[in-house]
């Protein structure tokens, strides 16, 4: 099995035409309205916003389209879960005691009795679903529109430490290496008979954690070969070097790095002093 | 073959080993920053057969910090979490929780032991747990939840933070340096359990805050988090002692403040 | 080219690691001329790596210990100068290709030592195309190391190493994971860079065909001491002091050795294939030929074990990977598999034991379709030993590593001990029981895991390139257990390419080229069907080419395989 790294979206839009650094300030500023807005029709501009953002920037709907599948079990839990029981809290932000039933139990019924699903509490599940849709989102955006090379050469141009972007990105060249290995161990515990979906649970546990021990000892095993490499090739993590690939911050970066603070700031501010964003059911 | 003495002059070799990280190679953290990306694709759903599933490599966190020390343990823990957000975005809710509990536990696993000018380093896990307990249960009781639950909730949460301002936190540390095996176990379960249940309790917080679970959720909690946690340090266990035991049969140079 | 200035200095260089009480180098005194190809050669152990990590200043500064002695190399001690200052003149490619590359593609990892030696981005970029040229690797600058192939990747190494513009390029055993058509394409890049720009070259490694090719001298490490230097035909003319030191000469000087008393007086043994060829018209005809031993597979009439009928296989990616293979596998028979890279060896056996299923065709294991079997059912019956031990290994002790899956299994505790005190004994670890796997050398490792696979005493054992990394002895201990496995009545499968090894244990030969069965054949036959061989990218074992030769010569059909059965010619009437 292979894994496809930083996939590209194979096209060139204004997204690839941007340097990492103003994406990664664009993915904080979407992350942090996402977080302090409650509001489902604010969350859905948003959300919705990223959605088209994902598109332009070439992300591929079946790509998203995956996504979205495995996340739903996730959203309708949440909506039934607020739907159903957040009255409370609801009752609280909107600081009125009556809710909207849409559906109510007999008040004869054990424990849930004279419960029901509110239309508030529906749409702060709601909330919560495209709040999480956006911080998701953001993230094959930013990422499938970078290339390596320019991930690491940005982070060391915002004064990441050469030592960690190259930790950065040499963890990226070795994971498709062990995620292979790992496989091969997984094979190697079946090809001993052993069938772990057969075993006892505290079993299952102990069989299927112990994957992961030749993984780790090879892996420092090789570490040792690959330090050799690295000294062989001059490497002493000095920020003294040269860079093949450039990042340089454009206009339109500034453009883009300005206006996703200033909407960050803004968000927050209005949010504080207005009540805009908050939930009003 | 040993030979009597050698005919050449013996030369001073000054030790001038590559870059790291705190005292941990830099190869070192690359290798377990990949791990732990592998490992975050490996569920263990499969395992608990009861819906529940979180990835492997939460499992080892906390031994990331023992074999690298606090602070390398925390970056490379955090880098191989962060990238296997990168690689696969849905296997994550909220992508910065993942990578904030990767770097807690390492780092609090990594403190654990630290003497020294490092005596005091344990505390800010500690802090930051105690800061996200309180936003934690003080916004549930907010949202109506009944203190009990809250507390029932979140025992794996409150029981870690007393194993970590107790002296069990240098206890555990010692049985993780013990040579007997059973010692050792214990001290990478609860070691796990202890770490993790600090990061659990802040990213608690943090998911607590976007999504706002009503108590219903909270009581549905209450007998899946301790199972889990035990999974969690059973796997932590089980890793463990096999990677450890194999890092001192192989004799493999040990980082500055790895703790086994 | 001037090819007597020293390069590199070695004045009583002695090495010891730390925590060690033996020499990993001792005495050693050398030097290494400016435009040579010197080939380092020993068994495993023999302190070849320690050679030429020396020579890079990795040994000593790197791994400590104590170093005695002077060690110049371009005029700067070893000892005194900075490793990364050393970097500049001394060009390093190491055995496995996968640690070695450290960058996100082919490009940026032929950079990365320039960067950090502070070259301009300009003068990179037009250092990238040429080194990429001399490697022939021009048309994958964007590649991700993981879409190269093995030889592909060494030659990327080479190239990284060699972008910095080195003095001196060390290689230390490059070809030993490789495939006989990756193993060739570097040594040809290798002799072209010595050839065309005078780089000097110092190679260790087990090649011994590949290096007499190519070397100008050799020297014969053991125990860490220089114990043999000379040039090839002195070094592999010498079999019986290569033989002492655990060293595989090249086939055609072990022939010629067996004959050697044919040989017009003080004549020296032919050491490359050419030469050999050669060389055979010095050998009179003998009289009479000796009988050709049996071909060994006489098929078993009982019904197959293991058949295999229009089986394809197609990977999610689209690769075509089996393209309609069918054959049978009797009870007891000792098959080999071979066929370069990606030809479809793995794809084919991990059919067997349900690791993947058959996209069209089918395959029936005891007359079942393996696809009902599960592959937990499947290990019990068919043992599959895989390629790296250290992925196969989870336990703490080699003990519990046999026992592992017998405790799993529920077998009785008084089972779990009988069989793996069995296993213990035949891969004869009884020593080692209570050791951490890990702390084994190479070769007992794989013996670990071939005893915990027959722990649960299947019928079948497939070996996945058993003998890939191993020096002689070892790859030699792991067939010889093979065969005593056979002798048990187990029905083997090897996967290899180093086809020499395989006379005296395969019986039978299935060769795989690009998904499809190209050859099924007794050995004799295979080894001798030049044509399919060649398309499959193997190399025929030197002894064969001689026997070919000597079959055009004398008019005769010999399907000889190896040196002893070829110098038998010629032994058979003197002993008559």
């Amino acid at each position: 099995m292979s894994v496809i790294l930083f996939q590209s979206t194979g096209k060139r839009t204004l997204f690839h035409r941007l340097d990492f650094r103003s994406k990664a300030v664009l993915m904080l500023a979407v992350t942090v309205t996402a977080f302090v807005w409650e509001d489902p029709l604010a969350q859905a501009g948003l959300a919705l916003a990223v959605f088209l953002a994902c598109l332009l920037g070439g992300v591929r709907w079946a790509y998203l389209r995956v996504i979205f599948l495995l996340m739903t079990p996730l959203f309708i839990l949440l909506l039934l879960t607020h739907g159903f029981f957040n009255v409370e809290q609801v009752r609280s932000l909107l600081g009125r005691e009556q809710l909207t039933y849409l559906l109510r139990f007999p008040e004869n019924w054990r424990l849930i009795g004279g419960g029901g699903l509110t239309r508030e509490g529906l749409l702060y599940g709601l909330n919560t679903v495209l709040k999480t849709l956006s911080v998701v989102m953001i993230v094959p955006l930013v990422i499938f529109t970078s290339d390596v090379d320019q991930v690491v050469v940005g982070m060391v141009r915002a004064r990441v430490p050469y030592t960690l972007a190259f930790i950065f990105s040499a963890t990226l060249r070795f994971f498709p290496l062990l995620f292979a290995e790992a496989q091969t161990i997984i094979e190697a515990q079946r090809l001993r008979g052993l069938a772990v979906e057969r075993l006892r649970p505290w079993e299952r546990v102990q069989v299927y954690a112990r994957i992961a021990v030749p993984l780790i000892l090879g892996a420092l095993v090789r570490s040792q070969q690959l330090e050799v490499v690295l000294q062989s090739r001059a490497f002493s993590g000095s920020p003294q070097r040269t860079f093949l690939h450039e990042s340089r911050l454009s206009a339109a970066d500034r453009a883009v790095m300005a206006l996703a603070l200033g909407g960050m700031a803004l968000a927050v501010a209005l949010r504080l002093l207005t009540g805009f964003g908050s939930f009003r059911g | 073959m040993s030979l009597s003495q050698p005919s050449g002059e013996e030369r001073r070799v000054q030790f001038l080993g590559g870059a790291s990280v705190d005292g941990a190679p830099v190869a070192y953290l690359i290798v377990l920053a990949a791990v732990v990306t592998v490992l975050a694709f490996i569920p263990f759903s499969a395992v608990l057969g009861m819906g529940g599933s979180f990835p492997m490599s939460q499992g080892v966190y906390s031994l990331v910090g023992w074999i690298l020390g606090p602070l390398a343990g925390a970056v490379s823990s955090g880098i191989g979490t962060l990238i296997g957000v990168f690689v696969a975005p849905h296997t994550t809710r909220v992508w910065y929780v993942s990578v904030m509990s990767a770097l807690i536990t390492s780092f609090a696993a990594g403190a654990m032991a630290a003497g020294g000018k490092r005596r005091g380093w344990w505390l800010l896990p500690f802090v930051l747990g105690v800061l996200g307990f309180v936003v934690y249960v003080g916004r549930g009781l907010q949202n109506g939840v009944a203190l009990s639950t809250a507390l029932m909730t979140t025992f794996v949460n409150w029981s870690a933070l007393i194993l970590y301002l107790l002296p069990t936190r240098s206890l555990f540390a010692r049985w993780i340096a013990s040579t007997s095996l059973l010692k050792l176990a214990a001290g990478l379960f609860l070691g796990t359990w202890m770490t993790y249940g600090l990061a659990h309790v802040c990213a608690g917080a943090i998911t607590y805050l976007m999504f706002n679970w009503p108590a219903e959720v909270w009581m549905t909690l209450i007998p899946i988090i301790p199972v889990e946690f035990a999974t969690r340090g059973a796997i932590g266990a089980v890793i463990g002692t096999g990677v450890i035991a194999g890092l001192r049969a192989i004799g493999l140079v040990k980082p500055t403040h790895a703790a086994y | 080219m001037d090819i007597h200035t020293p390069l590199a200095h070695f004045e009583k260089v002695s090495y010891q690691y730390p925590h060690r009480t033996d020499f990993a180098l001792q005495e050693i005194n050398l030097t290494v001329r400016k435009g040579e190809l010197l080939g380092v050669i020993g068994a495993t152990g023999a302190g070849k790596t320690t050679f030429c990590l020396t020579l890079n200043g990795i040994v000593p500064q790197f791994y400590g210990g104590r170093f005695f002695g002077h060690l110049r190399v371009a005029g700067l001690d070893t000892v005194d100068t900075p490793i990364h200052q050393l970097a500049r003149h001394v060009g390093m490619v190491l055995e496995d290709p996968e640690t070695q590359l450290i960058a996100t593609s082919v490009e940026n990892e032929i950079a990365f030592a320039l960067e950090n030696l502070n070259v301009p981005a300009e003068e990179i970029r037009a250092r990238i195309p040429r080194v990429l040229e001399m490697v022939r690797l021009e048309n994958l600058p964007k590649r991700h190391p993981s879409e190269l192939s093995g030889g592909q990747k060494q030659r990327l190494a080479i190239a990284a190493a060699l972008a910095v513009q080195p003095d001196l390029l060390v290689l230390d055993e490059p070809v030993s994971q490789l495939d006989p058509q990756g193993a060739q394409d570097v040594f040809a890049v290798l002799r072209e860079l010595n050839h065309t720009m005078g780089m000097t070259i110092v190679i260790s490694g087990h090649a011994a065909e590949e290096l007499a090719e190519s070397a100008h001298r050799l020297i014969l490490l053991a125990k860490g001491a220089i114990v043999a230097e000379g040039t090839p035909e002195e070094i592999y003319g010498n079999v019986p002091l290569l033989e002492e030191y655990g060293v595989r000469p090249p086939q055609v000087a072990k022939t010629f050795w067996l004959v050697r008393h044919l040989l017009p007086p003080g004549a020296s043994l032919p050491v490359r294939l050419s030469e050999g060829l050669n060389r055979l018209k010095d050998l009179p005809r003998p009289v009479h030929l000796p009988a050709i031993p049996a071909s060994g597979a006489t098929r078993p009439s009982a019904e197959a074990l293991i058949t295999v009928r229009d089986l394809h296989h197609i990977y999610p990616n689209g690769t075509h990977a089996l393209c309609g293979v069918s054959f049978d596998i009797h009870a007891g028979e000792y098959v080999l598999i071979a066929g370069q890279n990606g030809a479809g060896k793995s794809t084919l056996v991990r059919h067997f034991v349900n690791l993947l299923q058959p996209t069209r065709g089918e395959v029936h294991f005891a007359g079942q379709d393996t696809r009902t079997l599960s592959t937990a059912d499947a290990a019990r019956r068919i043992g599959y030993v895989g390629q790296n031990p250290d992925l196969q290994l989870f336990n703490r002790t080699v003990e519990d590593e046999i026992a592992f899956a017998l405790r799993h299994l529920h077998y009785p505790a008084d089972e779990v001990r009988r069989r793996t005190d069995e296993a213990l004994d035949a891969l004869r670890l009884n020593d080692v029981r209570q050791r951490h796997p890990f702390s084994l050398p190479k070769g007992e490792r794989a013996r670990v895991v071939i005893a915990a696979v027959l722990a649960l005493q299947p019928e079948v054992l497939i070996f996945d390139e058993p003998t890939t990394g191993q020096d002689l002895a070892g790859a030699t201990a792991i067939l010889d257990i093979t065969r005593d496995l056979h002798r048990m009545g187990k029905t083997i499968l090897v996967i290899t390419h180093h086809l020499y090894l395989m006379p005296g244990y395969a019986e039978r030969a299935l060769l795989m080229n690009k998904g499809h069965l190209l050859l099924d054949a007794p050995l004799r036959e295979a080894y001798h069907n030049l044509a399919a061989l060649e398309r499959t990218a193997l190399t025929q074992p030197q002894a064969v080419k001689l026997a070919q030769a000597l079959e055009a010569r004398w008019q005769v059909p010999l399907p000889l395989l190896t040196p002893q059965e070829v110098a038998q010619c010629w032994l058979a009437e003197a002993t008559e």
